[in-house]
């Protein structure tokens, strides 16, 4: 069976094949990129997925060497996120849908990093970390769904991240340069908010007092701080976490785990719980099709699920706990 | 008695030993060596410190906990009473969950914040239902704080425990039977809040 997956939640419209064997035959992107200190304007970045849509979606066709007849089932990712963008990619897959008459499969983005980062590690029955623009949480697989034991009380890690840096000037998404910086730094910890409420964390007050502190301080010095205050409060509830359910296996999935720093914190952490540490490659890490199209596969295969066109809605809100998952047990 | 590892916490190690010729618990927390040394030292000092004193508060407000033999901010250990029992993560049941409510109303009553009010702190013992691990905990008049601690509750209840029907309402009815029908609707009202906050929750 072969997929055609299409991701765009919010900067990035992206289009992959990939087949039921987990092979990723194409993976097409095309991110929009915010001005400096500016953040994702979604009416803007859902005209940039109307204007990339037709090349990016022949670009993985060509690339994948097959034609739309040969594709078996569309994925498109449903939400959550940001509605202008969502409807792009709901758009594009309506029309290929009622044309070329395949299957139409919803996909919850987040259960895409989920699922392509376990396909591509090979972990099993792990404890997720869902780190990105989008969200912040810890799920464990217990009937039929993803079951939440900690997440952000208010803003995510990726927000921390990308408006500490557009406060300062950056463009968005600011992890890599706030990543870079803080390598520059000498080491000088200044301390910051460090909230962790049992296997919950808060970033809103992390996030005025870095900024605060960027007004006096080297900027360096300012990146190490967040990067190891707001990374401790992730590695701690992984090991409370983990020393609660007793899981073998962990995994991060999403953009932010791109970040070095970040993965070796885990790293560090499971290795202290006698647990295994997996990584969504990096290539992987951020938002494409092939998380789409790969859980659309999984989806399809196990419980026959698509939609009518008619019926191929999106859903700004759409946890992901509230997703019934036919596929694992 | 030798001192010996019984248990290796996310956040402390745990050790049975013997304190004046009695069976005892030292809780020892460990240097993460992830975390940075200045940031770590300053989480784990101030974690013992209310640890010790918020326990022994919440004695004095009527829930049970360990005795506190011995303190040391500078070791970061605690040295306290051995209670023995299953945990209460592997023996849950609805009546369990009651009395957990119960526990929640009476520290919250007395402005105490457990902070980490999950089902793997809650020991059985002998003599009953007795509550550990106060590192998170701190005092608070805020109904916020209140409800945020009733909710990290049911989040273990809606993960760990999602196979247990009835918890959460069980949790609840314990909570009314010290705190009363108003104050505890008034805190799950506030609870719901803080859920539809969370990320893709506004709409249901």
């Amino acid at each position: 069976m072969i997929c055609l997956g299409i991701e765009s939640t919010a900067h990035t419209f992206g289009c992959s094949v990939v087949d039921s064997a987990g092979k990723i035959l194409s993976d097409a992107r095309d991110v929009y990129r915010a001005p400096e200190g500016k953040g994702i304007h979604p009416r803007e970045a859902s005209r940039h997925h109307i204007d990339v849509s037709s090349e990016t979606l022949k670009q993985s066709l060509d690339l994948a060497g097959v034609s739309m007849k040969e594709i078996d089932i569309i994925g498109y990712s449903a939400g959550p996120g940001l509605g202008p963008c969502l409807r792009v990619g709901a758009v594009v897959a309506r029309t290929l849908s009622g044309f070329y008459r395949k299957p139409l499969v919803p996909v919850n983005h987040a259960l895409g990093h989920i699922e392509l980062g376990a396909m591509l590690t090979g972990a099993t029955d792990p404890l997720v970390l869902l780190v990105s623009g989008g969200h912040t949480m810890m799920l464990v697989f217990s009937q039929q769904r993803w079951r939440v034991f900690g997440e952000t009380l208010d803003i995510t890690i990726g927000q921390l991240l990308d408006q500490f840096g557009r406060a300062v000037g950056f463009a968005s998404p600011c992890g890599g340069r706030i990543e870079q910086l803080a390598g520059q730094s000498s080491g000088n910890y200044i301390q910051l908010p460090y909230i962790v409420k049992g296997n919950d964390v808060s970033f809103s007050g992390l996030l005025t007092a870095a900024k605060r502190l960027a007004e006096n301080n080297k900027l360096e010095d300012v990146c190490y701080s967040l990067q190891e205050t707001s990374f401790a409060m992730l590695a701690e509830v992984v090991e409370r976490a983990l020393s609660f359910t007793g899981r073998k296996e962990m995994i991060i999935v999403g953009g932010v785990s791109a970040n070095r720093r970040l993965s070796q914190m885990l790293e560090a952490a499971c290795e202290r719980q006698n647990s295994r540490f997996y990584t969504c490659p990096i290539k992987y890490s951020g938002d494409n099709g092939a998380q789409i199209a790969w859980t659309a596969i999984l989806d399809y295969q196990a419980t026959g699920k698509n939609v009518q066109v008619q019926d191929a809605h999106v859903r700004q809100s759409w946890r992901l706990d509230t997703v019934d998952i036919g596929w694992r047990s | 008695m030798q001192r010996s590892l019984i248990k290796k916490g996310a956040e402390a190690d745990i050790y049975m030993i013997e304190w004046y010729n009695r069976k005892a618990i030292s809780k020892i927390r460990t240097p993460k060596q992830y975390r940075h040394a200045e940031l770590d030292l300053a989480v784990r000092k101030q974690r013992t410190v209310h640890e010790a004193s918020l326990m022994s508060a919440a004695k004095l407000a009527g829930v049970a906990t360990p005795f506190m033999y011995f303190v040391d901010p500078a070791r970061t250990e605690i040295v306290m009473e051995f209670v023995e029992g299953p945990s209460a993560k592997d023996a849950l049941t609805t009546s369990l969950c009651n009395e957990m409510g119960r526990y929640s109303a009476i520290l919250h009553a007395n402005n105490i914040i457990h902070g980490d009010p999950t089902t793997s702190n809650f020991i059985l013992s002998e003599k009953g239902l007795v509550l550990l691990d106060f590192g998170l905990a701190y005092y608070s008049e805020r109904t916020e704080d209140m409800a945020v601690d009733i909710r990290l509750t049911k989040e273990v209840f809606t993960s760990a425990h999602i196979a247990l029907e009835g918890a959460f309402e069980s949790f609840a009815a314990g909570y009314a039977s010290v705190a009363g029908e108003k104050r505890t609707a008034k805190l799950l009202e506030n609870v719901r809040e803080i859920e539809q906050r969370g990320r893709y929750a506004r709409v249901a």
